[in-house]
């Protein structure tokens, strides 16, 4: 039982790679046009579109403040410290927009 | 030494790299635990190199097996083929389990965190800004990477390179958006249960699609060498699996962590 299962698995992992053997002889020819065609017809202007929403969304000042400081207990959590620095800053800490246990550090007051 | 053989299968000749990369990714571990504990960086550091290179070399002998000695027979094939299936499959279930500690925490969200999700206080990414873009991008990459098999199954080089450096290509792009979302975030890795399953989360993924890119550059490199035939390229298949994997955990994420969650 478990061995017919395994030559059917495996059979089919077989007949991939020659499947696409064939398509190399056969018929098949210009499957890549497809796929470029798809690429530069699609893809990327679906990335381009996407790229152009970013780019007008970027005005948007409440999206991109940071969020007032309230101290609870639950944010900030620093029950050991990091082992980098002064171990109270995360990896990717960013002074405007993340602030520490004590509240926002205060370089300079553009947020 | 002769390549006779009257069976199709490969006898690995002697190797060091099983048992060094045992103990060095030992050692890498012991070091990570030894960093966050008395916060001494020279173990990780130093297993961290040693993995490194030893990871190099031992696919660079697989390499020289399968493309320079031919002992890469249909057979042969089909055991990479299950390995890398099912090496696959353990990543899907490590996913599974870090998205299994999102929908714990979210489901019901605790009441010391406002009974809410995202928590009182967190303020979450817009999905439809860069998460957005990052799908646009992968599934793209999908794309490409499908344009470049295409093409290799074809025996057309240019066309094959082409795809496989625009698939390299949306891979870097991504990471580098997911960076600048990183350091753009209001919200860190420490701010309550929902920055811990965000970051774990999309770090690790972040993390695969690092690892999914080096592979496919690798095989974009192995191009430019003529390793890849029309019809034996099982590297470069393999690579393709693993690039759609990082594409379909994507989307999930996209869908319940930064959509559903928000």
């Amino acid at each position: 039982m478990a061995s017919v299962l395994g030559k059917v698995v495996s059979r089919g992992i077989s007949t991939t790679r020659v499947a696409s053997g064939q398509a190399a002889v056969s018929g098949h020819q210009d499957g890549w046009k497809l796929w470029r065609k798809l690429t530069f017809l699609v893809a990327l202007p679906g990335v381009a579109l996407c790229m152009l929403n970013v780019y007008l969304g970027l005005d948007d000042v409440e999206a991109h403040s940071a969020p007032p400081f309230v101290p609870y207990d639950y944010m900030r959590i620093r029950n050991k410290r990091f082992p980098w620095g002064d171990g109270q800053k995360s990896l990717f800490h960013n002074p405007h927009v993340n602030a520490l246990p004590s509240g926002y550090e205060h370089t300079d007051e553009h947020h | 030494m002769s390549n006779f053989m009257n069976h199709p299968y490969h006898l690995v000749d002697k190797s060091p790299w099983p048992l060094l990369s045992a103990f060095s990714v030992m050692s890498l571990v012991t070091g990570l635990a030894k960093w966050f504990h008395t916060f001494n960086v020279s173990l990780v550091a130093f297993s961290l190199f040693a993995t490194t290179l030893i990871m190099i070399q031992w696919w660079r002998d697989v390499v020289r097996e399968g493309t320079y000695q031919g002992l890469h027979t249909i057979q042969v094939g089909v055991g990479l083929r299950w390995g890398m299936i099912l090496f696959i499959t353990s990543e899907v279930l490590f996913f599974m389990s870090f998205f299994w500690a999102f929908f714990h925490s979210s489901l019901a969200p605790a009441v010391e965190l406002g009974s809410s999700w995202p928590p009182a206080g967190i303020k979450p990414f817009n999905p439809f800004q860069i998460p957005l873009l990052n799908t646009a991008i992968l599934l793209a990459s999908g794309v490409t990477v499908t344009w470049s098999h295409h093409a290799l199954m074809q025996n057309n080089y240019t066309q094959g390179l082409q795809g496989l450096v625009a698939t390299v290509f949306l891979g870097l792009y991504f990471t580098s958006l997911q960076a600048l979302e990183y350091y753009e975030a209001p919200f860190s890795i420490a701010d309550a249960v929902y920055g811990s399953t965000f970051f774990v989360a999309t770090g690790f993924h972040g993390l695969h699609v690092i690892i999914g890119t080096a592979f496919l550059l690798v095989c974009l490199i192995r191009h430019m060498f003529n390793h890849f035939s029309s019809t034996h390229h099982f590297g470069f298949e393999a690579a393709a699996w693993y690039w759609h994997f990082v594409d379909v955990v994507w989307l999930f994420l996209f869908i319940s962590i930064y959509w559903w969650g928000n």
